[in-house]
Parts: C-alpha cells; sequence; structure tokens
C-alpha cells in the first residue's frame, strides 16, 4: 500500500486528521507513515515542558506552526508548589527561535516566562500571530512592551533566506494574558503599540494591576476592524465604556473593568446604548465592584450571551438572579456563590442550554457561611438543564441524596469537580462518608473525565472509582482515604488516568510501589503530604529510568533523614529527557546512580 | 416527420499502463486537468496511435470509477446537495479501492476527488489505534520497539553517547564531591537538551551555559479564584533550605549497564534485584505497625494531617476518631508477602491493554 501512495498524497489525507490523539497515532503505524507524519504536523502540544525537551520536539517535528506547552503541576493553583520550582520557557524559546522562524502561535499555561523570553518571542518570528498565557508569572510589563512594540513589522528581502518570500508581516493577532502574575511597572508598555498595528482581533489584559493609557486603547480599538474579543483591566472606568463600545460594535466578547462609578442617568443611558450597540456580543466578564444600579445596562444583551463570567463581580441576588434568569441562550456561567441557591434554581428554570456552571466561594475561610447556598442549588441545576456537563461546585454541605440526584439526572456529566469547603465533612445529614454519593457519580456518568472529591471520604470510594471510572483522566483527591488499598484502586482501576494529584491522604509505599508501570502510562502524579516514604522514592527512582521521581522537600536534603520518613511532596511525571537541569535546591530527583541535589 | 436530432458524442482514446487502449466520453475525461492538458496542450486523444497515456497509478478498473464521478459532476445543473448526497454514497468504498483511488486521482491532478477520498481515509484512520489502522490499510509493523517511544533512544543505543553519559555522570559526581569540600554555592543551571557537542565540552571542562531565569521578582500575590479553598491548611513555606550542596550519599548502586533496562541482566544480578524488592516489602511490612503507632500517640502529626476546627462543635474528635482508628481490614499489610505483590502486579499488567513499551518496563520489575 506505501509504495503506491505517494507522500504528498498521503500528506494531504493526513492534514484532514486534526487531533493529537489520532495525529500520534499515526506516527506509530509504520515507518513511512512516522516520517510523513512528523514532516506534516503544524500543531504540538506539551503537556508537561520536562516530558520532553526542545531538542527533541525539534529534531523530531521540523514544521511546527503552534506550540502549547504547559509547565507547574496543577496544585500550583492552590500554592502546592514552591516558588522557583521551575517551569522555564526560556529554552524552548531560544530553540524555537533558531529552528522555527516561522512559528505562529505560542501558548502557555503555568509557566515562567521572563522579560528576555518576551523580547526573544518578539524578535524572532517572522509569522507570529498569537501569544496566550495562562496562569503564568515571571515577567514583567517591560516584557509585554516588548511583544507590543514589535508586534507589527515587515521584514524587507535581506532578512528572509527565501527569495519567493519576498517580503512578510508580522501582525500580531491575539494577546491574552489570562490570570498571570505581572509584575506591573506602569501601564506604559501599552503605549508601544504602533499606529501601523491594526491586525489585532483577541486582548486579554484583564489581570494587569495598573493603568493603560486610555486615549491608547481607544486609537487601538478603533484601527483594528477586526477585533472580537476585548477583555479590559479593573482600572478601566465604567464611563469610558461606552466610547470604546462604539468603536468596536463587532465584538463578540467584552470583559469590563470597575462596574462602578457614581450613579448619573447620562452614564446610565449612554452605557445602555453602547451594550445595545454590540450586537454580536456572546460573551461577557470582568465586573470588579459592581454598583448594582448599572446592571440593567447589559440587559439587552443578556439573550444573545451563551458565556457570562461573573467570578470576579459582588452582585447580589435578586439582581444577580434577574441577571441570570434573562440569558436564555447561556451555556457557560462562572459565579460567586452570592448567587445562592434560588439563583440557580432560577438558571436552571431559564437556561436550558447550560453546559457549564462554576460556583466559586465569596468567603472561603470564613467560619459561617455569608450566603445561602447548599448542595440545594447544584441539585436543581442538574435537574432543569439537560445538557450540563461540566460542573465545578464549592459549597459548605453536601449529602449522599443530593449526589446520587445530581448523578441520576445527569448521566452526560463530563467533569465533575466537588469542593466542600471544610476537609472531610461528612454527609450532613446522616453524617456518613459521601462514598455512595460519589460513587453514584461514576457509576452512572459513564463518559466522567475529570473528578475531584471532597467531604469524608473512605477507600470504598476508591474503590468505586478503580471499578466504574474508566474513562477519567485527572483526578484529585484531598484529605479522603484510609489506606494504601484506596490509591491500588485508582492505580490498578482507572484505565485511561493521566493525571493524578493527591494531598493529605494516608497513601503510601506499597500501593505505589506494586502499581509502578502504570506511572509509565500516565502524565503526571502529584503526592503533597502523604505517606511515602524516601525508601520507595528511592527504589521507584532506580527502577522506573523513563520517570523522573523529584522530590521536594524544603526540611533539607532526603538522604539527611531516614529511609523511612515520608517525603513532603512527590512529583513523578514520564519523561523522555531524562532528567532536568533546572530544579532548585529543595527539589531531589531520585536515579539510578545516586540522589541528584543541585544541578 | 419528426427529425429526432441526437448530439454526437465525442470519443478520445486513453491508455492505461497496462497496455490497454480504449475510448472514452471526451466530455467526462476532460474533467481532469491532466487529461484536458494532454489533449488541448499536447493534442493527443484523437486517434488510437495517439491515445492519452495515463499515470501509471490508473488502471481500467479504476478509471472506470473516476470517470462516473466525473461523469456526474460535470453536469452543471446539480445543486450542492445532489453533488454532497452523490459523493457521501461515492466513496463507500473498501479501503484498498478508496487508496487506489485516491492515489489514481491525485495523478490525474483532480483535486475535489483527491479531497473527498482524502477526507473519507483520515475518517477511517480516526479514533482508530495504530494496530487497527495497520490492519485497515494492511501496513507492515516496521518501527522498532524503540522508535515507537521516542527517537532519544535511538540516540542513547549509539556507544558512544553511552559512554559520554557515564562520563558526564561521573564528571558530575566528582563535581559535587568538590564543593562539598570548597562549599560554595552552584549556580543555578537552566540549560535544556544537550548536544553531543555541548556534553563533550561540559566535560573537557568548559562552562555549563546558565542562561535562565532568576526566580520570580514579584510577591506572591493571592491568586483570586481557584485558591485556598482546598482545606484550610496554607502551606507554610518556611524559606528553609539550606543552601549547602546536598551530600551525595551513594546508596548500594546496582551496576545497571546505563540504566538500560532493555538489556539482559546477568543471573547474579538478577538474584540481587530480588533480593532487595524482597528485603524491602519485608520491611515495609514490619515497619507498617510501628508507624500505626507513631500515628496514633504523635499529636503533632495529627495537628498536621487536621485541620483546626473553627466552630468547635466536637467535629475534630468525631474526624479524629476516623481517621486514627485507620478503619482498616483484618491483616492490616496490603500484601503478606512479595508473592502476593508480584501476584497482583501480575494480574494488573495481563489484564490492563497495554502498549509495547510498558512491557518492557514491567519486564524490569520481574513480572
Amino acid at each position: 500500500m506505501a509504495h503506491s501512495f505517494p507522500e504528498e498524497v498521503l500528506e494531504h489525507v493526513f492534514s484532514f486528521v486534526h487531533t493529537d490523539k489520532d495525529r500520534n497515532s499515526v506516527s506509530l503505524v509504520c515507518k513511512s507513515w512516522y516520517e510523513v507524519e512528523r514532516w506534516s504536523r503544524r500543531r504540538i502540544f506539551i503537556g508537561n515542558c520536562y516530558a520532553a525537551s526542545p531538542g527533541i520536539l525539534i529534531r523530531r517535528f521540523p514544521e511546527v506552526r503552534s506550540v502549547e506547552i504547559k509547565g507547574k503541576p496543577h496544585f500550583a493553583d492552590y500554592n502546592l508548589v514552591p516558588e522557583g520550582w521551575g517551569g522555564y520557557v526560556y529554552p524552548w524559546i531560544v530553540a524555537m527561535a533558531r529552528a522555527y522562524p516561522w512559528l505562529e502561535e505560542i501558548r502557555l499555561k503555568r509557566m515562567v516566562v521572563s522579560d528576555e523570553a518576551l523580547e526573544l518571542v518578539s524578535k524572532s518570528f517572522k509569522n507570529f500571530k498569537v501569544l496566550a498565557m495562562s496562569s503564568c508569572e515571571g515577567f514583567t510589563t517591560d516584557g509585554l512592551a516588548a511583544i507590543a512594540s514589535n508586534c507589527n513589522c515587515e521584514f524587507g528581502g535581506n532578512e528572509v533566506k527565501m527569495v519567493y518570500f519576498a517580503l512578510s508581516e508580522r501582525n500580531l493577532r491575539e494577546l491574552d494574558l489570562q490570570e498571570c502574575d505581572v509584575d506591573d511597572q506602569s501601564g506604559h508598555w501599552f503605549c508601544h503599540f504602533p499606529d501601523t498595528f491594526t491586525s489585532l482581533v483577541s486582548l486579554n489584559i484583564a489581570c494587569i494591576e495598573s493603568d493603560v493609557s486610555l486615549p491608547a486603547l481607544e486609537r487601538l480599538v478603533a484601527r483594528c476592524p477586526n477585533l472580537r474579543s476585548l477583555r479590559l483591566n479593573r482600572a478601566v472606568p465604567l464611563e469610558r465604556l461606552p466610547n470604546l463600545l462604539c468603536r468596536a460594535p463587532q465584538l463578540v466578547e467584552f470583559g469590563t473593568g470597575a462596574y462602578s462609578a457614581e450613579i448619573r442617568a447620562d452614564v446610565f443611558v449612554s452605557l445602555t446604548t453602547a451594550f445595545s450597540g454590540c450586537k454580536y456580543l456572546k460573551g461577557l466578564s470582568g465586573f470588579w465592584n459592581v454598583v448594582p444600579a448599572y446592571i440593567p445596562a447589559v440587559h439587552t444583551l443578556c439573550s444573545g450571551l451563551t458565556c457570562l463570567n461573573l467570578s470576579y463581580a459582588n452582585i447580589q441576588t435578586p439582581d444577580l438572579g434577574k441577571l441570570v434568569s434573562l440569558c436564555h441562550n447561556l451555556q457557560r456561567l462562572w459565579v460567586l456563590d452570592f448567587i445562592e441557591d434560588s439563583g440557580l434554581d432560577a438558571l436552571a428554570a431559564s437556561c436550558k442550554d447550560l453546559r457549564e456552571l462554576r460556583v466559586f466561594p465569596s468567603d472561603p475561610f470564613g467560619p459561617e457561611p455569608n450566603v445561602s447556598l447548599t448542595e440545594q442549588g447544584l441539585v436543581s441545576v442538574s435537574e432543569g438543564c439537560p445538557k450540563l456537563e461540566s460542573v465545578l461546585y464549592f459549597c459548605r454541605q453536601m449529602s449522599n441524596a443530593a449526589l446520587t440526584a445530581i448523578a441520576n439526572n445527569r448521566p452526560n456529566l463530563t467533569r465533575f469537580r466537588l469542593c466542600i469547603l471544610e476537609p472531610r465533612a461528612p454527609d450532613y445529614l446522616t453524617l456518613e462518608p459521601l462514598d455512595v454519593g460519589f460513587g453514584a457519580i461514576v457509576e452512572r456518568c459513564k463518559d466522567l473525565r475529570r473528578l475531584s472529591l471532597s467531604g469524608l471520604l473512605t477507600d470504598r470510594v476508591f474503590q468505586y472509582i478503580g471499578t466504574h471510572g474508566k474513562k477519567i483522566e485527572m483526578l484529585s483527591i484531598a484529605f479522603a482515604g484510609d489506606s494504601d488499598l484506596g490509591l491500588h484502586h485508582v492505580l490498578s482501576g482507572c484505565e485511561s488516568l493521566k493525571k493524578l494529584e493527591i494531598r493529605d491522604c494516608p497513601f503510601g509505599d506499597k500501593a505505589l510501589l506494586a502499581n509502578a508501570p502504570k506511572l509509565e502510562t500516565m502524565r503526571s502524579l502529584w503526592m503533597s503530604s502523604c505517606q511515602v516514604s524516601y525508601g520507595a522514592c528511592k527504589l521507584l527512582g532506580q527502577k522506573m529510568p523513563r520517570l523522573n521521581v523529584e522530590v521536594i522537600d524544603e526540611r533539607g536534603p532526603p538522604t539527611s533523614r531516614s529511609e523511612s520518613s515520608f517525603v513532603e511532596k512527590l512529583y513523578i511525571y514520564r519523561t523522555v529527557a531524562g532528567r532536568r537541569m533546572d530544579m532548585p535546591n529543595f527539589i531531589w530527583k531520585i536515579d539510578e546512580d545516586a540522589v541528584f541535589g543541585l544541578s | 416527420m419528426f427529425f429526432y436530432v441526437t448530439k454526437m458524442k465525442s470519443y478520445i482514446w486513453v491508455q492505461t499502463a497496462d497496455g490497454l487502449i480504449q475510448q472514452v466520453e471526451e466530455e467526462v475525461a476532460m474533467f481532469c486537468p491532466m487529461i484536458c492538458r494532454e489533449v488541448l496542450q499536447m493534442g493527443m486523444g484523437s486517434s488510437k496511435n495517439y491515445a492519452v497515456s495515463l499515470p501509471q497509478r490508473v488502471n481500467p478498473a479504476i478509471l472506470g470509477i473516476i470517470l462516473d464521478y466525473c461523469r456526474f459532476h460535470q453536469v452543471s445543473g446539480r445543486s450542492n446537495k445532489e453533488r454532497k448526497s452523490f459523493d457521501e454514497k461515492f466513496v463507500r468504498l473498501d479501503t484498498k479501492k478508496l487508496c487506489e483511488l485516491t492515489s489514481a486521482a491525485d495523478s490525474l491532478q483532480l483535486r475535489p476527488l483527491v479531497d473527498l477520498t482524502s477526507r473519507a481515509l483520515a475518517r477511517m484512520i480516526e479514533g482508530k489505534t495504530p494496530e487497527e489502522i495497520r490492519e485497515t490499510f494492511n501496513l507492515p509493523d516496521d518501527l522498532t520497539e524503540e522508535e515507537k517511544l521516542e527517537p532519544l533512544r535511538n540516540i542513547t543505543d549509539d556507544p558512544r553517547i553511552r559512554l559520554l553519559n557515564r562520563l558526564y555522570a561521573r564528571k558530575r559526581r566528582e563535581l559535587r564531591e568538590r564543593e562539598q569540600i570548597k562549599n560554595v554555592e552552584v549556580e543555578e543551571e537552566h540549560g535544556d537538551e544537550r548536544s553531543v557537542d555541548d556534553l563533550l565540552s561540559f566535560i573537557n571542562g568548559g562552562n555549563g551555559d546558565s542562561k535562565g531565569v532568576k526566580g520570580t521578582k514579584t510577591k506572591k500575590k493571592s491568586r483570586r479564584r481557584k485558591d485556598q479553598p482546598r482545606g484550610c491548611s496554607s502551606i507554610n513555606e518556611n524559606g528553609n533550605h539550606k543552601k549547602d550542596s546536598a551530600v551525595g550519599t551513594f546508596s548500594t548502586k546496582l551496576e545497571l549497564d546505563d540504566g538500560d533496562i532493555d538489556e539482559e541482566l546477568d543471573p547474579a544480578m538478577e538474584e540481587e534485584l530480588d533480593r532487595e524488592v524482597e528485603d524491602f516489602a519485608r520491611r515495609l511490612n514490619c515497619v507498617w505497625p510501628e508507624r500505626m503507632q507513631k500515628i496514633l500517640t504523635s499529636s503533632q502529626e495529627s495537628r498536621r494531617l487536621l485541620p483546626i476546627p473553627i466552630n468547635g462543635t466536637g467535629s475534630l474528635k468525631r474526624y479524629t476518631a476516623k481517621f486514627l482508628l485507620l478503619d482498616m481490614p483484618k491483616g492490616t499489610v496490603l500484601f503478606r508477602n512479595l508473592d502476593d505483590q508480584q501476584a497482583s502486579l501480575r494480574h494488573f499488567v495481563s489484564t490492563t491493554p497495554w502498549r509495547s513499551e510498558d512491557l518492557v518496563a514491567s519486564k524490569s520489575l520481574r513480572v
């Protein structure tokens, strides 16, 4: 078959094979397919930056145009990963600057990005279009200034090697800083966008604290006719929104700044008019410091909205419920628990197309509940919204009955993350563990891919998960389980498991060692404040050369304590790149030869 | 009297690679750019002697199928819906035919048909495992075990690289020992993938290039959303890490050749391995009850693991009791002996769909 099929034709067939999984399968079929596939791969996803290396990437895929890399483990969001852990993007940028002059897109998540890296990005790629950084840190507004200044320029013939590309233009389309930790020197970087820059399609500066020049912003918005998504930062005052919105009536996604101002009729009117002029708006976000009087200004937009992100909005119940119930076409809602059970009832009644719900806690550390949000709200939504498939829910009480009801109502759930604020909280009605409830979830929801557990849980729940959670790819466990048996059930039963993160559970050596081969089929395992001994880590590191076993221990080298002492944190991941060179001095890589402390 | 005026169909002559010369409808055949060019520019096809020579990939059977396609689509009056419907039915062919068709259509430069068949083939590839794809397309399984993993494996097979790795490891050890003596801080390296040249220069005393990020200058802002509520225990970040160089104790070093687990271990080595694993399991088993004692008596431990109750409803007592009792089944230890452990491991390996490289890894665990 292969001999009669010329490579260009095979490549053409592969151009219709899109997902990473399928392309990976294609590359494993036979030698010739491997070769054709690697030359035609344009888009790469690297889920763990230490699983491969820039050299390996470039050697195998010479013609990449779009790269997505993730760095720190997910638990970094909960401050469990110490500073200096790693995830530096600079080596990748250096290598790609050399090897991929035609790179168009860089997407990063939880990586450390320096100003140097940003400067290099801004200068190296002739056709650069997209820079999207989610939960990244390490850069300042100086780095952003570099991106802005070089976002649009022409290359003369002497810069380009190939003769038939006479001129190429770098036109940045997307600059997305999603929840990044930026060292804010000033908003001056924004003025670095040249006047010739008109290609912007998406801009997200919501995480920037400092003021950005409003005239510069207005001019930018006015001269970019393709602008579809604009998410402002808190510093942009409400009164300036009408000016911006009139210049960009074609917006599909908009994030306001602080949603507060003196209550003035003229401001209200102009705001309402401006919003109603945005006929294509589907997504709204922002809404810091909301003054309730101004909420009705967005009412005209509600029926067209599919995405509403109110996770920073301090809007309270009557206004919130009203707002939400006007959004009949809503598919995704992120909201604070101010929505309360009553608001969720309204949601369930009005938003039949809802696919995703996230409810965040407004006061997670308060001893008493400040809002009337209970498990009932979630049960209502699960009853009323037939398409609901993704849930993230913070609450203070839960019962097995509620979980079972949710499972029965919504067997189509694919993501279920429940965070009961109090660790080890039992079923508040029966005071039993929540094993049965979560068991119902995994049993009924056959396509469940992501699950986060909380509440009082014994090994039983893990038995259910191991038996039924065959499609679970990511599992988060905290303060749960009784013994190694729990971990053993998960590792031996969950066939599709890719990421497992555990904190404060009595899981130890046996389950880990008995299921060691499983670890090579997963992307990573995180265990902190568990009961894994240093000796077990050593054994694992010695026997499994394709795993990096990293012990994170700020008390000093693990060799200074006994073999049976527990390690603080453990991060195990599979890799083809070998030991990493950039570990800080509180991370120890367990190797076959010895323990490598400093790099 | 009625005259029936029939339109005279004109034909052109084509020759397939097998030598067969035949006439085909001109209108239909001209839909193929390659044939069109041969006829118009080269003046071929007007007679048997000057038949258009079709590319090798076009045999008579496939030609027939292609002409069916052309015959339908070259009629201008058809709606998009009709065309789409025809196309959908058209590609319902077996894999072999579909491949031949794609190949042939490509040689005739018939782009729409190439796209159509390519998409159909892509659909046959999607969702399948490599093994299934091989079966579907009758392809050889000619990638080696190592190649299936990643090219890096191939590189470490090179004896020169393996020697370098060994030298590298030795060099690092020496460096560290030297550091211990001098008690000097080693600068963090942020290197990346090292090429052979890099390794060589390092071993020969070259300076590791430390281009990298010095930790962030920013103070850690409290992340808003996904933050805290994973239980109230906030991690106490005491920046107490000793900046002394690590004490490199070299535990019983198994003389595995460069950690290449694919190699066969000699029997003495196997024995030692077995002994170590057994020993370790035994140690785990007898240490376990001791650990339980520790947990039960150590209040400090329990405070670390349990949250401090704020509403003091006595819930802490309840949780503590439940946790400390560790509700464990009779015969606390998970595995009574190594055989149990091996058995469970074996069971796991045999019942889970493994990739080939997983089996290779498990070999090293003596399953």
